[in-house]
């Protein structure tokens, strides 16, 4: 890992109290988190909680993360061991699954929580994906060729800034805007797909 | 959604900035906190996010449905952890201090001063992290050790801190940010800003360690 950890800057927000810096790691790491676990575990019921389990002793140990590895990688080897805790516990209690969607069942706080996080594969949920998925790949080739750089060198080589100034001859601040530029006009395709109606509860 | 979005370009430029870590702490803190206030601006974030993602591997494309359910659940959960705080010095700091070993009657004195100040002031200093429970609101960030202006301590109390290391402290940029919400004062300030030092470290993270660590800095830098 060459760049510096592009986390940096809100780890130490975190670590200043910030709570929402915390949230918006979420935000970024929830996805790739839910895949990781999912590989590991086969019951995909059981992956948000795992992943909310993870999050949560992320949070409480983020005074410990001192930067020696990336903070992804610290939070890579959280997510395998909080999964592998829950896959010790229910071979402990196999019934431990089916208690939990049992009383899921009768809960009403939280049902629609439940079915938005466990219908990832809903037939719906695939479509989705396949259209963002799209959406993003042919706005991407829309883009003029400097937007189109900038943003691979950053998102797909990871470079930084700097490194990118010099690959394409040209100041940082002009980095940053082409940066900026390719991602809005990609959002603005990925916007009508994002579930707007969910807008107000971010 | 109008395209308005654009309008604040600045904050969301800066945003952008922030996701690939190319902000400066200052700039940072204030994304940071009109991302708590703008929904605008969180919906970016997710947006921006997820465009990194999709680019590196189209299998997490989603829609933000469930993102958004996760984190809202997450919320209520992290509501109820007191929230985690190791400051860090803005400037570099050496990786590893030595904790200086103090006189016994040091300790001591400084023991009894911690708990005289800790009853007589009233209020409750949870040893650990530097734990504020349930913080219902938003915590106010950045805000700075201002209490150092205050009145030097009296009495035996004065004996613990060295002028130097109320030279230190004040020179530490807006060091000690912490939760509005903890209750200290002054003496507490001072004394917490002298320990600076120890900041950063896990040490503050053990409460032995942060007993050790109210020893008194006989060789005040």
């Amino acid at each position: 890992m060459i760049a510096p950890d592009a986390d940096a800057p809100l780890i130490e927000r975190v670590k200043q109290g910030d709570v929402k810096a915390f949230e918006m790691l979420v935000v970024k790491y929830q996805r790739r988190i839910e895949r990781l676990i999912g590989r590991m575990v086969r019951d995909v019921d059981l992956v948000p909680d795992i992943a909310q389990e993870t999050f949560i002793r992320a949070y409480r140990a983020i005074p410990q993360f001192r930067g020696d590895s990336a903070f992804y990688t610290w939070l890579y080897r959280i997510a395998v061991n909080t999964a592998k805790k829950a896959l010790m516990e229910l071979k402990r209690d196999p019934l431990v699954t089916e208690a939990a969607r049992a009383s899921r069942d009768e809960e009403d706080d939280s049902p629609r929580f439940d079915s938005e996080l466990s219908d990832g594969a809903t037939p719906e949920a695939l479509l989705a994906s396949k259209q963002i998925a799209a959406a993003v790949n042919f706005a991407i080739e829309g883009l003029s060729e400097e937007l189109r750089q900038a943003i691979t060198l950053r998102e797909i080589e990871g470079l930084s800034y700097e490194e990118i100034a010099e690959l394409m001859h040209c100041p940082i601040g002009t980095v940053r805007s082409r940066i900026f530029r390719a991602r809005e006009a990609i959002a603005a395709r990925l916007r009508p797909l994002l579930d707007t109606r969910e807008g107000e509860r971010w | 959604m109008s395209s308005g979005a654009i309008e604040g370009s600045g904050s969301a430029e800066r945003l952008s900035a922030l996701v690939d870590g190319e902000l400066d702490s200052a700039a940072a803190a204030a994304v940071c906190e009109s991302w708590k206030r703008e929904a605008e601006l969180r919906r970016s974030w997710h947006a921006y996010q997820l465009i990194g993602d999709v680019l590196r591997s189209d299998d997490l494309a989603a829609g933000a449905g469930r993102n958004v359910a996760f984190l809202v659940a997450l919320r209520a959960r992290l509501a109820a952890e007191p929230v985690v705080l190791a400051p860090a010095p803005l400037q570099e700091r050496p990786p590893s201090l030595p904790i200086r070993a103090a006189s016994a009657a040091a300790q001591r004195r400084s023991s009894r001063w911690m708990l005289g100040s800790a009853i007589a002031a009233g209020f409750m200093l949870v040893i650990g992290t530097f734990a504020v429970l349930r913080p219902g609101t938003a915590p106010a960030p950045g805000v700075p050790v201002a209490s150092l202006a205050g009145p030097p301590p009296s009495g035996s109390n004065g004996a613990i801190l060295r002028e130097a290391s109320l030279r230190e402290a004040s020179d530490l940029p807006g060091s000690a940010v912490v939760n509005a919400r903890v209750i200290r004062d002054a003496r507490l300030e001072r004394y917490l800003a002298a320990h600076k030092q120890f900041s950063g470290s896990s040490a503050l993270g053990v409460p032995s360690a942060f007993l050790r660590s109210s020893t008194l800095d006989a060789d005040a830098r």
